[in-house]
């Protein structure tokens, strides 16, 4: 069995769980993309440090991309593996970009299909490789229902029936040439092709909504000096990410990490101290904490439970509210440390960030916070991924040209050839749409036959 | 008794598809048998006198393309000619013809006389002779029993066909013919599904009593488009029979057309209508069978679609030598009395005489999936189905079937691997996939709607489309063939040509694509056949549109290329979905590409049975 097979491409690790995210690309044209994206095709197997620069020169990521030469890879076809920071979003990006090169989503079980295909597996292996394209189909089939069970999937619901309501017009003046069908409006027609393109282009546009969703939900954790804010930092990225000392003021300049917490991806930045009374050097580092704080999706306030409740500066005050704060009181190991039940304005929690005392209570406070977030977006909000867009980026150039095709007086065969790959785009997203759905729709609507 | 001589090929049934069916068994060289009820409704058209039209005339341009009859023979007894969808685009673009609907009959009748290997005999087939699951012959109601290597069933409408006007029953496949009563318990002794359909036609006319002075008139083309490729065609083609000296009826293509003509429902028929539904077979609960949703009853129309005004109807001449019209758009099963007063409240038909009743016709069909793409039967081997009997409905349709069914039944009958048209080849590979693959629940017609790839079946390009199937099959002359293949590289020829030759403005395919009509184009390009010169113009001006066409095409074809052995158990595969499993072991397809377009079988589906069927082929030769 030979296979002109085409290039496919897709996530090798599960969506932003962990620090590294791996996209691999597998058939004929990889060597080809490689050379494109890195300028050069490396020796086979040796890991290569470079940067991922999109189709437009944009600047991607740093990763770590290791070329495999065909036969002697794991799919035996030429493959390349990109190694890019964790961030879903980075890693969508890359896929994006593969795609608008011309790869192709992998299928669930593409890469061991085609790895046992070309004989790179033994024969002993069928029946794991058909058990494993089963269940990774099921789980992405799960998966795709839940999101077509959204917001996403009643858009395209409502995308897919306008598209076939064209077709299905431009049809029954094509197939029924000669029934006494009402005039035929290509004003009308073009009229609904710029409306699916309008529903096209916003739900593309959900795609870069989308990306700031997924670069992180911009969390800033901010306090007195001292409350112990750069531990709190340490403790949540599991790493000495900042410097601590007990000289209030060490943290001078806002610094940034992420982690995911309960499948949200937050940005953390630690923020120098609220000093009222600083330093010239101290005050500009202030500034900087407030500059971040007026973009703050989500507000972590450490508070030394030893001391007094500190009064927040008002135009934070403002800014911060029970549905996107958590008070955090801090040190609750040292003796002198009163337990704190009171704060009405803020949910809080109680934690040690010295000994890693109430951490999953503040993670719980602060998924509940992103969670809710999520909802504050709104219904509309239909975060689409790298494959959804491309397929919708199809769809859009499809329209564009059959509204042109119409507004030039073009023949309508060549209109319905367009809105057909068109559909064909949608149905990458929603599943396949049968053609009897245009037939159904048109003997719907028109009285059709003598 | 059992007739003395064993034949190849048996046919049953001379409609549309047995007359292809039989003429191409007798010219691929195999003994054939025709058996008929009557020779003398030889392809009878029991509907409206007219070939073609939408997606049906690019098929009828088909069969010619692959030697069969239908297209020169309306050529030749057609008496009105237009291309549909002139402003469509060219590959939409259908040529329809009137015509003479005893000419027609008459003239394949004596086709089929002169056609050698061939005999003709008028016998009602009561049922099939079986050995073995196989099918050895057929009983006569002669009791004359006739053996063959294979059988093709090209019945129609009459199994167990029962009529109905208004609550008036008849059996019968069609007015004034005979109802197949025995032939539907032999197939189902076989095993074979059998499930009703129905389907309806409008009343007849006497001529002289319509008055056309209000009518508008409805001419033909004054340059008809024909169906029979007559640039490549010989003048004695020693496949069709000129060369006997016989007479044979037909004028010359296009001569004397005549018009039909228009007029519409009024107030007054919805009001009949409506008044009388109770009284139509088909809205009183008497019809069984699911009807066509394109070809609706004047019942259907008024009630589904109650605020349009009025119903366009032609008045459509039969013939030259008859003043008989039928009234295309009025098919109904009301009572007589009742159409009597429908057909007189439309304009211009005040005072009309009708010559024969509206109807409504049910009768037994085999849902299409229980046949292989070659169109032989999954139940019982030697056996073929073409024609309405599988569920379609048209002559085109028909007729494409049993040219088809033909051709297998005599390539099987010498053990040869039968002619499987694909989808991006011909609308006929459209239409048999379709049926052996996703069935049909109401009588199947052929909408260019269908053709993922119809922009590659503009009408002119079929000759050129099935020349390999043809040339592999000699289902042509050789001249013909040569002729074709020469065709196809002067096309070939000028399409580069005009494609990478400079002139002062850029290539000639520059100049076309951006206006045809003010494009000047070589001398030599000029002289050539318009037929070849319509086809290459065809090419560079929907260059990128045709392109991306093939692009798609090319993607499918390794899925298509990979056979699925006969003998997998679908049900005993782990890893398959069930109800992926039930529908591919329900309707058994032949290769991985026609399983991807099973409804509900999905893509990894697919990938699974890739894995298994690489699986026993490395297991094979390690
Ligand atoms: C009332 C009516 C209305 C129709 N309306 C439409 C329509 O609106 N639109 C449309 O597209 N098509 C319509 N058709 C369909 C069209 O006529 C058929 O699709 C086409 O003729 C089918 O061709 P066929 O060769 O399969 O069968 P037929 O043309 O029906 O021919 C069957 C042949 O088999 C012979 N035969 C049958 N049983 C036996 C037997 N047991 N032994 C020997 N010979 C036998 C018959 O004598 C006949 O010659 C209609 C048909 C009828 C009858
Ligand atoms: N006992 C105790 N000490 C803590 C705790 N958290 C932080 N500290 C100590 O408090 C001091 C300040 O901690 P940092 O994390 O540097 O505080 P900060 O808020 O970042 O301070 P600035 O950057 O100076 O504003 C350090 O000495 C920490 O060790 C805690 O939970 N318990
Ligand atoms: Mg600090």
């Amino acid at each position: 069995m030979s296979f002109s097979g085409d290039t496919i491409a897709a996530l090798a690790t599960p969506v932003g769980t962990s620090a590294i995210a791996v996209v691999r690309a597998s058939g004929p044209q990889t060597a080809d993309l490689v050379r494109a994206i890195f300028g050069t095709t490396p020796p086979p197997r040796l890991a290569q440090h470079a940067a991922y620069r999109d189709r437009n020169g944009a600047l991607v990521d740093d990763v770590l991309f290791t070329f495999f030469a065909g036969p002697n890879s794991f799919t035996g076809e030429d493959t390349v593996e990109i190694s890019c920071h964790g961030n879903p979003f980075i890693a969508q990006k890359i896929l994006g970009d593969l795609f608008a090169r011309g790869g192709r989503a992998a299928e669930a079980g593409e890469f061991s299909k085609r790895a046992f295909l070309n004989g790179r597996m033994d024969l002993s292996q069928t029946e794991a490789v058909m058990d494993l394209i089963h269940a990774r189909s099921e789980r992405a089939l799960a998966a795709a229902n839940l999101q077509l069970r959204g917001a996403l999937g009643r858009q395209m619901e409502s995308l897919i029936s306008q598209l076939v309501n064209v077709l299905a017009k431009i049809e029954a003046y094509i197939d029924f040439p000669d029934e006494d069908l009402p005039l035929e409006g290509r004003q009308a027609v073009q009229d609904q092709i710029a409306q699916l393109l309008i529903g096209t282009s916003r739900l593309l546009a959900t795609n870069q909504y989308g990306e700031l969703l997924r670069e992180g939900i911009k969390t800033v954790i901010l306090g007195e000096p001292n409350a112990g804010k750069s531990s709190l930092l340490n403790r949540l990225v599991g790493r000495d990410r900042a410097l601590v000392s007990p000289e209030p003021g060490t943290t001078r300049d806002y610094l940034e990490d992420r982690v995911v917490l309960g499948g949200h991806w937050l940005r953390l930045i630690d923020t120098a101290g609220l000093n009222q009374a600083a330093s010239l050097l101290e005050k500009r580092g202030v500034d900087k904490t407030f500059e971040q704080a007026a973009g703050a999706d989500l507000f972590l306030w450490v508070i030394d439970s030893t001391g007094p409740l500190p009064l927040l500066p008002p135009s934070l005050a403002a800014r911060m509210t029970p549905r996107n704060t958590v008070a955090v009181f801090n040190k609750i190991d040292l003796p002198a440390a009163p337990r704190f039940d009171r704060l009405q304005a803020f949910p809080f929690v109680n934690i040690s960030a010295l000994q890693g005392v109430g951490l999953e209570a503040l993670q719980a406070a602060v998924i509940k916070l992103a969670e809710s977030f999520h909802v504050e977006t709104g219904d509309e909000l239909v975060a689409i991924n790298a494959r959804h867009a491309h397929a919708l980026e199809q769809a859009k150039a499809c329209l564009v040209t059959a509204g042109q095709k119409i507004a030039s007086g073009e023949s309508s065969e060549l209109v319905a050839s367009d809105l057909r790959v068109a559909l064909d785009a949608f149905g990458q997203i929603s599943g396949k749409i049968d053609n009897e759905k245009i037939l159904d729709q048109l003997f719907a609507q028109f009285c059709i036959g003598k | 008794m059992i007739y003395k001589t064993p034949f190849d090929v048996i046919v049953c049934g001379a409609g549309h598809a047995g007359v292809e069916a039989c003429l191409a068994a007798a010219r691929m060289g195999s003994s054939t048998l025709l058996l008929t009820g009557n020779i003398d409704t030889i392809a009878q058209m029991s509907c409206n006198p007219a070939i073609g039209g939408q997606a049906k005339g690019q098929m009828v341009r088909e069969i010619d393309a692959l030697g069969g009859e239908m297209a020169i023979n309306t050529d030749v007894t057609g008496i009105q000619f237009r291309l549909l969808n002139e402003s469509k685009g060219p590959a939409v673009q259908s040529p329809r013809a009137q015509c003479d609907k005893k000419a027609y009959q008459f003239r394949l009748k004596h086709t089929l006389e002169l056609q050698p290997n061939l005999q003709l005999f008028q016998a009602t087939v009561t049922g099939l002779i079986y050995k073995d699951g196989k099918v050895v012959g057929c009983r006569t109601s002669l009791d004359i029993d006739f053996m063959g290597q294979t059988v093709v069933i090209t019945t129609g409408t009459f199994l167990r066909g029962l009529m109905h006007v208004g609550q008036n029953k008849n059996e019968g496949g069609r007015l004034g013919d005979f109802s197949a009563k025995t032939l539907s318990g032999s197939l189902l002794e076989a095993g074979i599904e059998l499930q009703r359909l129905k389907t309806g036609t409008p009343p007849r006319i006497l001529g002289r009593s319509i008055n056309f002075a209000g009518l508008q008139e409805q001419k033909g083309d004054l340059e008809p488009t024909f169906f029979a490729f007559h640039d490549t065609r010989d003048p004695v083609d020693p496949f069709h029979v000129e060369q006997t000296g016989e007479r044979r009826i037909g004028w010359k293509p296009g001569s004397e057309q005549v018009s039909c003509w228009m007029t519409h429902t009024t107030p007054e028929s919805a009001r009949i209508v409506r008044d009388n539904l109770h009284q139509s077979a088909m809205y009183s609960g008497e019809i069984a069978g699911v009807g066509p949703r394109y070809c609706p009853s004047i019942e259907d129309k008024f009630v589904r679609f109650a605020d349009k005004p009025r119903h366009l109807l032609y008045l459509e001449p039969e013939g030259r030598n008859t003043n008989e019209y039928y009234i295309n758009g009025l098919s109904t099963s009301l009572p007589f009395d009742v159409q009597l007063d429908l057909v007189h409240s439309i304009p211009g038909l005040e005072q009309v005489q009708l010559l024969r009743p509206a109807y409504a016709v049910e009768y037994d069909f085999a849902p299409p999936t229980q046949m292989f793409p070659s169109l032989e039967s999954r139940k019982v081997e030697n056996l073929f189905l073409a024609g309405q009997i599988n569920g379609t409905s048209g002559y085109e349709e028909a007729a494409a079937q049993g040219l088809v069914a033909g051709v297998n039944a005599a390539l099987k009958a010498r053990g040869a691997p039968p002619l499987i048209i694909k989808r991006h080849e011909a609308y006929i590979g459209v239409l048999i996939d379709d049926l052996v693959t996703k069935g049909t629940t109401e009588p199947y017609r052929m909408f260019t709607s269908r053709a993922e790839h119809r922009l590659l079946f503009n009408h002119g390009s079929a000759e050129l489309r099935l020349f390999e199937h043809a040339n592999n099959l000699k289902l042509l002359s050789d001249s013909r063939l040569g002729r074709i293949s020469s065709k196809i590289d002067r096309i070939a020829y000028w399409e580069n040509c005009l494609e990478t030759h400079k002139t002062a403005g850029g290539p000639w395919a520059d100049a076309i694509r951006r206006d045809k009509t003010a494009a000047v184009l070589p001398a030599a390009f000029m002289a050539e056949p318009k037929e070849a010169r319509e086809e290459v113009l065809y090419r560079v001006t929907y260059r990128g549109y045709l392109d991306r066409e093939r692009r798609q095409v090319e993607k499918l074809k390794d899925v298509e290329r990979i056979k699925i052995p006969s003998s997998l158990d679908y049900l005993a595969i782990p890893g398959l979905r069930r109800e992926s499993a039930l529908k591919l072991h329900q309707i058994r397809p032949q290769n991985l590409g026609q399983a991807g377009r099973i409804s509900g079988v999905n893509p990894s589906d697919i990938s699974i049975l890739m894995v298994l069927i690489a699986s026993a082929l490395r297991a094979e030769k390690p």
